[in-house]
């Protein structure tokens, strides 16, 4: 029981880092379709900002709130003058401009901060050796909780926006109907411009979370995660926000307990493993996810 | 009567293809007017063009504004709202935000406008938190076109409001279509399949043979004219 506990609280932790990437995959990808393959490279150089702002002395809080809002603003660019122009032309230029993204804002970061080995990024939260709560003899740390606690109040957040303001329910509209969108007066593309910045702010605090998780920042600190997080999004379905959340704290929860409970099969080097195999799975047995609307129309 | 939408030479069509080579047609403030045409003449292709969800050339000028170059939602703003082939019903969305979101232009509280289009269409009230993708078809029309009013348009453009629905239906669609021309003024320009009904309620009617206007006329001139009669309205 107490095994059981200890890798569901460090899953959960986990699971919710993963569960910040795929809300920002889900965001834009409910608007116009597009798979973001930038997502995690987006976070990583937001927290490297974060980074540079906390260590020239803003503190920590205050820089993952500056990077999120400039991350919030350059992704609406990114999405006006990079993604939209090609949109129209095909599905593959914007897998290949995200992909672009990607090998871009990698080696963006080395080259603006002028770092090439991992650098020390401080904890958001209490992170002493004794900061934790004990829970049926399994020890719940101070920071995994508060991670999940971030979790909480970003969706929480991002509920309210969906769903009880007039521009959430512009966005749901562009999310289930593109073409009638313009038809009640909707701007899509500033409806899809703010999909990126939304995504990429999400992105930027979860990167801060991840950075507050391992100590430090370094340019190839989201590649996993980044994976993993198109697993959770393809559990959860990808179209749902709710599935994000669930399907990411689900395969960080499932990851540990796999990994502890048979480490001679998996260990920590092969759990990465696992995400691959939740997509198969789940592509084979429920290609729209948990949570995922499967369109039924009537005529 | 005076001219609330005016259009003079719209050609349009989709990339290389043109559909519609050049045709002007007008509607009159609180008129309605219906466009006759065999499948393919290019009556979907017209109201797109006008509402300006394709691209178009020509001149389009609503209400003294030159829109040709608008976008569709400067276009909804304008006073023109569409009704498209399809209904274009947000499926995910419930009855209720499908209609708030159809208000999105307006500035002011819309709860009002609800109340009263639920009246009008009392069948809407009952699925009020229904996903609106569960309606029948008949109550998707009825919310497709309850969503184009919530924008309070002055001209209504419907594109085959009939299409898939039960005789009774279209009967108490076009009643509806009607009474809010005589009531509240507004303009309508209607395609339709189902032309007998249509040309009840109507003012004035085009025919649209590929792409261009063959004929023109009050709606009853055009119902006496034997040849088009029997091709259009089949009787």
């Amino acid at each position: 029981m107490e095994r059981f506990l200890q890798y569901l609280f460090d899953g959960l932790s986990q699971g919710s880092v993963y569960a910040f990437l795929a809300l920002g995959l889900v965001i834009i990808y409910r608007g116009s379709g597009h798979l973001n393959f930038a997502q995690g490279e987006m976070a990583m150089i937001s927290t490297f900002l974060a980074w540079w702002l906390a260590d020239g002395g803003v503190g920590l809080w205050p820089a993952v709130a500056i990077s999120a809002t400039v991350a919030f603003v350059l992704a609406m660019g990114v999405e006006r003058y990079i993604i939209r122009p090609i949109a129209h032309r095909s599905p593959f230029a914007v897998v290949v401009a995200a992909i672009g993204l990607f090998l871009g804002l990698n080696a963006l970061a080395p080259f603006i901060w002028k770092v090439t080995i991992p650098e020390a990024f401080g904890s958001l939260f209490p992170d002493a050796a004794d900061d934790f709560v004990r829970i049926g003899g399994a020890e719940w740390r101070l920071e995994n909780i508060g991670v999940l606690a971030v979790l909480a109040v970003t969706s929480f957040l991002l509920y309210l926006l969906f769903q009880r303001t007039r521009f959430g329910l512009a966005m749901r509209a562009v999310a289930t109907n593109r073409e009638s969108a313009p038809l009640v007066g909707i701007r899509a593309g500033q409806v899809l411009a703010v999909s990126w910045g939304l995504a990429a702010a999400v992105g930027a605090v979860g990167g801060a979370l991840v950075g507050s998780l391992r100590g430090n920042v370094d340019s190839s600190m989201m590649f996993t995660i980044f994976f993993a997080a198109t697993a959770a999004a393809t559990l959860g379905g990808y179209d749902s926000l709710l599935g994000a959340v669930f399907g990411g704290l689900v395969l960080g929860v499932f990851e540990n307990m796999v990994a502890g409970y048979l480490p001679d099969l998996v260990g920590q080097e092969l759990k990465g493993v696992v995400s691959l195999l939740v997509i198969l799975g789940v592509l084979l047995v429920k290609p729209s996810g948990l949570f995922g609307s499967q369109r039924v129309e009537r005529v | 009567m005076s001219v609330f939408l005016e259009v003079v030479g719209l050609h349009a069509g989709y990339g290389p293809v043109e559909v519609l080579h050049g045709l002007d047609l007008t509607v009159g403030e609180a008129e309605v007017v219906v466009v006759l045409g065999a499948n393919g003449a290019g009556k979907t292709t017209l109201m797109r063009a006008v509402s300006g969800t394709i691209g178009r050339r020509g001149s389009v000028v609503l209400a003294g504004h030159d829109i040709t170059r608008a976008s569709p939602d400067r276009i909804v703003r304008a006073g023109l709202a569409q009704v498209p082939q399809g209904r274009g019903t947000f499926v995910d969305l419930t009855v209720d935000e499908n209609l708030r979101i159809g208000g999105y232009t307006r500035p002011d509280d819309i709860s009002g406008d609800l109340d009263r289009w639920y009246d009008v269409f009392p069948r809407l009230t009952d699925r009020r938190a229904q996903k609106a993708g569960s309606l029948s078809g008949g109550e998707q029309q009825m919310l497709a076109i309850a969503r184009a009013l919530m924008s309070r348009p002055k001209l209504l453009l419907c594109d085959e409001p009939s299409l898939g629905l039960a005789p009774l239906i279209v009967k108490e669609l076009f009643g509806i279509l009607h009474r809010l021309n005589e009531e509240e003024g507004l303009a309508v320009l209607l395609v339709e399949q189902n032309a007998n009904l249509a040309m009840d309620i109507a003012d004035r009617a085009y025919l649209l043979e590929t792409g261009r206007i063959v004929t023109s006329g009050d709606a009853e001139t055009i119902r006496s004219d034997d040849a088009i009669r029997q091709a259009y309205l089949g009787y």
